[in-house]
């Protein structure tokens, strides 16, 4: 009698048990943060989740940027999908093409009170089909220029802010202001976006200057590089590498957070390095050239996998964590798409470390911004453009020919 | 009752001692068959056909990934070259440098353990550290090496961003991490030839280059094709150096064979023409191995 009882009571408990395992779900959602202060954001959003589905946990797992879309290929390919994930703007078409990402407009359309309209149209861009919505971007981060104002004191020189409202920040201002700054202090004037603008980063050296100056790397399927304006704007980096001297060459390191360059181009994710920089510094927009202003924005999205075991749960989370209060939450580190997020004093004094009249310049730089480019065969056009990129980046280099060498390897994939 | 005792084993002692051996051999053979055999077809098979990685969609082309790598693209051939030139630059290089070493640490005196260590140190030191550390000191100006150029009167290269250099770079630097591994395998080998033929060569008169040429190198010759093999082996297939010094820069002046493959599989998604790639690289390294057999056993 006292064995039956037990095992009546042993299975009432397995029961008990499977059954809230069956109601637990956890939601495998990949990062390439794996900063502290990022991720305690993170769970708290997550946190918040709970709220309306209390059987839920979200796990944020960091892969590192370097190898993130590589990792996160080798996932979906071992049919072992993460759930939700960050992803960055030069993959997005080419996972949307290879129908690995879940359509979010039937959750986003869904889910109460959730206002689709608000995101800025340029910035979706890049994550709309006809009626599909591949991606939110949560982070629409507009290139500025850091600058280290004690280097620009000790040349007796104006900072790029007050130079930039006045109306004299331009690319010619850039150029000479960068000599002026290498030869006033024992550092470079200029280095490119975390040093790697000869590697992994040509695009996002390139861009800003072709841009400023009227053209594109490719628009409709044609190569840009092998324009006038391009050219012109790539002939104004040449000289100040080699002839000016102002920015670090390739092979050399000189690096801006610790004091080894006066200005660098990047994002204001990275003004979480300046806290303990030990010199005054500051943010400016991008210099204009003849094409006007033309600020340029890196990207990136949060996606659900169509592989996914749990797509549906995954969609309503994204729906959570991008609505307006939590993409408010997001924009002191990430600045947002929604525009109503955009144009609130929640944006503009968000970042401790940044000044509000600073983070203004982010605001209209996200407002008139273009995305970086991508494309379906992203990682192809890029490692064809490699080689020929490096050729120009020689001091005896004829711009225009390693230009045109540049279309000519790059327009058969375009 | 009796009958069962009388009845014949049902295994004979041969059938026994056969299963008993497979039993035994069993865990090997089937991580044999599944981590090696097994890829190894996968391969084969994935070597005809279109397959993106990222959509899984594959179909059957036949010989056609083949065709393009060896009569139509470019590219490859550079990256074949790229491979002989770095193999040429460092087997021959690594092979006198470590005989050298052997040779000068062979013998005990003071300090060899010291020495030896310090040759063999790089071998277990991390293949991301190394790179990080030369990618700082071959900087083209401010680099270490080439202020120390600069302080004998000579003016350096920009050692990592000039297509030739860089690959003059990637092998010197491979050469010192790699040669501490065939320094040991010549010591053991030295340290196995009976002492009595050099002391008899000396009686008979024998210099030093005489010993070494006409007993040393000759009673070496296993232990240098063995070398010779895995080295030639080794660099056809390097690819962590690479990735981390130059990423097959500049101007895809260290693109070689391994990285190629690597990009075309987990850059480019295209895990056919991957495959196919890895074949042909399969075929260049066999074809190299079994001819320094040839010439090898021709020596002897």
């Amino acid at each position: 009698m006292k064995s039956v009882v037990k095992s009546i009571t042993l299975s009432a408990l397995a029961l008990g048990m499977m059954s809230s395992a069956l109601a637990a779900a956890e939601l495998r959602f990949t990062v390439w943060t794996g900063n502290q202060a990022h991720l305690t954001m993170l769970n708290e959003i997550a946190e918040s989740f709970k709220e309306t589905h209390p059987e839920v946990t979200v796990r944020f797992e960091t892969i590192p940027a370097g190898d993130y879309t590589q990792r996160l290929t080798f996932q979906l390919a071992g049919g072992n999908p993460p759930d939700a994930g960050w992803m960055m703007e030069d993959a997005a078409s080419t996972f949307a093409n290879a129908g690995v990402l879940e359509n979010l407009a039937p959750a986003l359309n869904a889910a109460e009170g959730y206002d689709l309209a608000d995101f800025s149209e340029p910035a979706m861009g890049l994550w709309r089909g006809d009626d599909e919505v591949w991606g939110v971007p949560f982070s629409t981060s507009p290139f500025v220029i850091f600058y280290n104002k004690d280097m620009f004191d000790a040349a007796g020189l104006d900072d790029p802010l007050a130079l930039a409202a006045r109306g004299e920040w331009d690319m010619d201002k850039f150029q000479e202001v960068a000599k002026e700054l290498t030869e006033a202090n024992d550092a470079w004037g200029f280095e490119f976006k975390d040093g790697q603008g000869y590697d992994s980063r040509i695009m996002h050296a390139l861009m800003p200057p072709i841009r400023a100056y009227g053209g594109d790397v490719w628009a409709n399927q044609e190569c840009g590089f092998d324009k006038p304006e391009a050219i012109a704007a790539v002939q104004q980096l040449h000289d100040m590498v080699f002839t000016d001297r102002s920015i670090v060459p390739p092979g050399e390191n000189g690096d801006f957070f610790s004091g080894n360059a006066a200005m660098t181009i990047n994002q204001i994710s990275r003004a979480s390095l300046m806290a303990d920089a030990g010199f005054e510094w500051g943010i400016a927009p991008l210099p204009t050239g003849p094409g006007g202003e033309a600020p340029v924005i890196g990207q990136a999205a949060i996606v659900v996998f169509a592989a996914g075991r749990q797509k549906e749960l995954a969609a309503e989370f994204v729906a959570h964590m991008t609505n307006e209060a939590n993409v408010a939450k997001m924009a002191q580190f990430f600045p947002p798409a929604r525009n109503s997020v955009l144009s609130s004093e929640a944006f503009t004094t968000s970042n401790n470390l940044i000044p509000a009249e600073q983070m203004e310049v982010v605001g209209e730089a996200i407002a008139t911004g273009n995305v970086l480019p991508s494309h379906e065969r992203s990682p192809q056009i890029l490692a064809a453009m490699r080689p020929r990129v490096d050729a120009l980046w020689r001091a005896e280099a004829n711009v225009e020919d390693s230009l045109k060498a540049v279309c000519a390897a790059i327009q058969p994939l375009l | 009752m009796t009958a069962r005792a009388e009845r014949a084993p049902w295994l004979t002692l041969k059938m026994r001692e056969a299963m008993e051996a497979w039993i035994f051999l069993s865990p090997t053979l089937i991580g044999f068959l599944i981590f090696f055999v097994g890829p190894l077809i996968a391969v084969v098979v994935y070597s005809l056909s279109e397959w993106n990685l990222l959509s899984q969609q594959s179909t059957f082309v036949g010989l056609a990934n083949y065709d393009d790598a060896l009569f139509r693209n470019p590219d490859f051939w550079q990256v074949v070259r790229n491979s002989i030139v770095f193999a040429i630059g460092l087997v021959p290089l690594n092979m006198a440098l470590a005989l050298a070493l052997a040779l000068a640490l062979s013998r005990r005196f003071p300090g060899v353990i010291f020495f030896r260590t310090v040759f063999f140190a790089p071998v277990v030191t991390s293949a991301v550290a190394w790179a990080i550390v030369w990618k700082f000191l071959l900087q083209g100006e401010a680099g270490f090496v080439n202020q120390m150029l600069a302080g004998i009167g000579i003016d350096g290269p920009n050692w990592l961003r000039h297509p030739d250099w860089a690959m003059v770079a990637v092998i010197l630097t491979r050469v010192i991490k790699m040669v501490g591994l065939n320094m040991i395998l010549y010591i053991a080998a030295l340290q196995a030839i009976p002492r009595d033929y050099e002391a008899a060569a000396r009686l008979e008169g024998a210099s030093n280059w005489q010993i070494f040429r006409m007993i040393i190198w000759p009673l070496l010759g296993p232990t240098t094709l063995v070398i010779m093999v895995i080295t030639t082996i080794g660099s056809f297939k390097v690819f962590d150096h690479i990735y981390l010094m130059t990423g097959g820069g500049p101007e895809n002046g260290t693109l070689v064979l391994a990285f190629y493959i690597y990009q075309q599989g987990f850059q480019f998604f295209d895990v056919g023409y991957a495959s196919a790639l890895a074949m042909i690289m399969f075929v260049i390294v066999m074809t190299l191995t079994i001819v320094q057999l040839a010439l090898r056993r021709r020596d002897t």
